[in-house]
């Protein structure tokens, strides 16, 4: 019953998320009904477009992966764009540095950027642990640091011959991108990220159905003093947990940075961080509803520009709107309480 | 009871929905000659700067020539974002695309390539693979500026107004550009001193590139300091950083003290204003992107678009220079100076463009 009480939630919150966004396409004097089908034909309407929603899509599963998983166990990780950014200035650090074969160059880049975002993330954890301070502060505390980390570091260290704001372009033989899957969707950004998250959805679902671990880190997420009752070592758990969510959101970091992105730029915090929030609360926090939910983001992202070039939506009317169906979409808890207000209904009447 | 209100809530969703559906898709208007695009760099399309410059060309054309005008904002600023928005005007019919800044710069060498029938103007940069070998592609424009004409002019107004005192110069990053702003200036200063009686002194240690163009509080600071030591005028050619430098002028001259900042880019006048109409900027030196744009447009459609070509835009064209209204100078400095800009135009006046015996 479950399952279907969160796919009804979720196709609730995204069909009252498009409703505001017609509104507001309506408002701004355009046809609601021409906006989204440019904003879907800009997704999806020809491989190349289809490529691009999938690699907007690889950072959203890693960051809605991410928080996802830190929410099973009861923790807020808002600091997934902080995560991020260590893992790509890591995997930029690595890229632009070291030269050797690409099939061991890349699983080191995805090994070294997956420890740096567990360290930024078990840091936060270890404080809630150890000392009881609230992750939420902890991680936002830890996203500034993350960012003036890469402010100083890239033009110290990694700045290209002429930008101060920008790292060196980073060399083919680091690079996420492959000649084949651009090949197949026409010059798109898509990259091997995209096997990575699809690989990263299948282990974390393992990890949560399937293993001790992951039953563990539940429990301490349902009543952490239950969990503690029964044996389990809560301390351990958050550290635990919050160190796979970093590891998550690390990756993300290295798929844009080596993958989508060419270089990494100075004074930027992902967006994908932020997002990964919504991605998590519409897919539910389970992996595959995280996977859906990214793809639906995925479109909506790469979409909007097609949209705003035919319509006389301007663009930043555009971002307002697909920000209004992000934030409806996110809204699901009203539409599950609906749902049990209809099912308890059911249930007296039958 | 509540259950009901929300079945009624759904129905009303679902008629909403039926309702959204009927509507049919307005007819398309007819298609004017040409669709002109535009891709806003990093920043907003009011930012007083490469972005709103552009755009002002491009309406203006769209408006004069009955053009199809469209600006896209990309969600980010790595290459891919660009390419994007890019590919959605393309994909959307707008086949002229223009895009300002240097950050386009390889984001143009790919789309020069791969839009092949599409025309890009790339103002203040040229395409290249990272590698910084400039490939202008035959369906390209690549448009740079004569800073140090802007800033030589700017800094002949700036002496003649003043008469005495000493000047000062900010810089964003210490690149190409605006280090031609900076010696441009100095050499205008100098003219002035040699030529028209003037007694300006500028400083080394007046003379700063702060290294960012975003720093607003360290340009605050720097302007500060240079004040204190007695600067009345300084040239501020860097961005958000002037923008801090702006601001400490205001608060200076709000104060009855005598500050002054010379614009960069466009006319900066309403930037600096502090109290009712009055402004701390001195003048502008101008870069005329929007003349820039706009010649690039009209060109397209008298079928005169110099593809391939590398473009300087300088006092010969007009594409440079301070504005024609500075309520801060005197009328006879403003014709003074239209007066050694028409020598600069008909060539007996050169302004060279390297560093010479000049400061930084």
């Amino acid at each position: 019953m479950s399952r279907f009480k969160n796919l009804f939630t979720a196709l609730a919150a995204v069909v009252l998320g498009l409703l505001a966004g017609a509104v507001f396409m309506a408002l701004s004097g355009s046809n609601p009904l021409a906006g989204f089908y440019y904003l879907f034909r800009g997704g999806l309407m020809n491989m190349e477009r289809i490529g691009n929603t999938l690699a907007s899509a690889t950072t959203l599963v890693f960051t809605g992966l991410a928080v996802a998983f830190s929410f099973k166990t009861g923790l807020f990780n808002i600091g997934a764009s902080g995560q991020m950014l260590m893992g790509g200035l890591t995997a930029t650090a690595i890229g632009l540095s070291v030269q050797m074969p690409r099939m061991i160059l890349l699983p080191l880049i995805v090994l070294a950027a997956a420890a740096a975002g567990a360290l930024w993330a078990a840091i936060p954890g270890f404080l809630k642990a150890k000392f009881n301070v609230h992750e939420v502060v902890a991680t936002i505390m830890m996203n500034w640091i993350a960012y003036w980390t890469v402010y100083y570091t890239i033009p110290a260290y990694f700045k290209g011959t002429f930008l101060e704001t920008e790292s060196r372009r980073i060399p083919a033989l680091a690079s996420f991108r492959v000649e084949w899957l651009t090949n197949i969707f026409r010059g798109s950004y898509i990259n091997m990220g995209v096997f990575l998250a699809l690989t990263a959805v299948i282990v974390i679902a393992i990890i949560l159905e399937k293993t001790t671990l992951g039953f563990e880190l539940k429990a301490v997420g349902f009543n952490r003093y239950a969990a503690e009752y029964a044996g389990i070592h809560v301390p351990k758990n958050i550290v635990l947990s919050m160190s796979i969510s970093g590891i998550l959101a690390g990756l993300a970091g290295a798929t844009y940075y080596l993958g989508y992105a060419v270089n990494m730029q100075i004074g930027v915090v992902p967006s994908a961080g932020i997002d990964g929030i919504a991605v998590a609360l519409l897919g539910a926090n389970s992996p595959w509803g995280v996977l859906a939910s990214s793809l639906f983001f995925g479109i909506l992202h790469s979409g909007k520009g097609f949209m705003n070039a035919m319509t006389k939506v301007p663009p930043e009317i555009g971002d307002t709107i697909i920000a209004i169906i992000i934030y409806f979409a996110a809204t699901g808890v009203l539409f599950t309480r609906l749902w049990e207000r209809i099912t308890r209904k059911w249930n007296k009447e039958a | 009871m509540k259950s009901k209100i929300s079945v009624v809530l759904i129905g009303i969703l679902l008629v909403l929905a039926v309702a959204g559906c009927a509507k049919k898709e307005a007819p398309a208007p007819a298609a004017p000659s040409m669709k002109v695009g535009m891709v806003t760099d990093a920043g907003t399309i009011d930012d007083k700067s490469f972005n709103q410059g552009t755009w002002e060309g491009v309406l203006r054309a769209g408006t004069e020539f009955k053009l199809d005008t469209k600006y896209l904002k990309p969600s980010g600023t790595t290459e891919a974002d660009y390419l994007k928005e890019i590919g959605n005007l393309y994909d959307a019919g707008y086949k002229f695309i223009v895009t300002p800044g240097f950050k386009f710069e390889t984001t143009i060498f790919q789309a020069q390539t791969k839009y092949a029938d599409a025309k890009f103007v790339l103002i203040d940069g040229s395409p290249h693979a990272g590698d910084w070998k400039n490939v202008v592609g035959p369906n390209t424009v690549s448009i740079f500026f004569a800073e140090h004409e802007s800033g030589f002019v700017a800094g002949v107004a700036a002496a003649l107004q003043m008469k005495t005192g000493s000047f000062g110069f900010i810089g964003g990053m210490e690149i190409p550009p605006v280090q031609k702003f900076n010696w441009g200036f100095q050499r205008g200063v100098d003219y002035a001193n040699k030529n028209l009686g003037t007694k300006i002194t500028i400083k080394a240690e007046n003379v700063i590139y702060q290294g960012s163009f975003d720093n607003v509080a360290a340009g605050q600071q720097i302007a500060a300091s240079m004040y204190d030591k007695g600067v009345t005028v300084i040239f501020a050619a860097a961005g958000g950083v002037g923008v801090g430098a702006i601001n400490e002028a205001k608060a200076r001259a709000t104060a009855g003290k005598t500050a002054w900042i010379v614009g960069v880019d466009v006319d900066q006048y309403a930037d600096g204003i502090y109290t009712g109409d009055k402004s701390v900027i001195l003048t502008s030196a101008m870069k005329r992107i929007d003349v820039a744009a706009f010649d690039m447009i009209k060109a397209e459609l008298d079928k005169t678009f110099p593809g391939g070509k590398t473009l300087t835009f300088d006092a010969k064209n007009n594409g440079v220079g301070i504005p024609a209204k500075n309520p801060n100078l005197a009328p006879e400095v403003q014709a003074k100076v239209e007066e050694i800009f028409k020598l600069m135009q008909n060539g007996t006046i050169t302004v060279p463009a390297d560093q010479g015996t000049f400061i930084k």
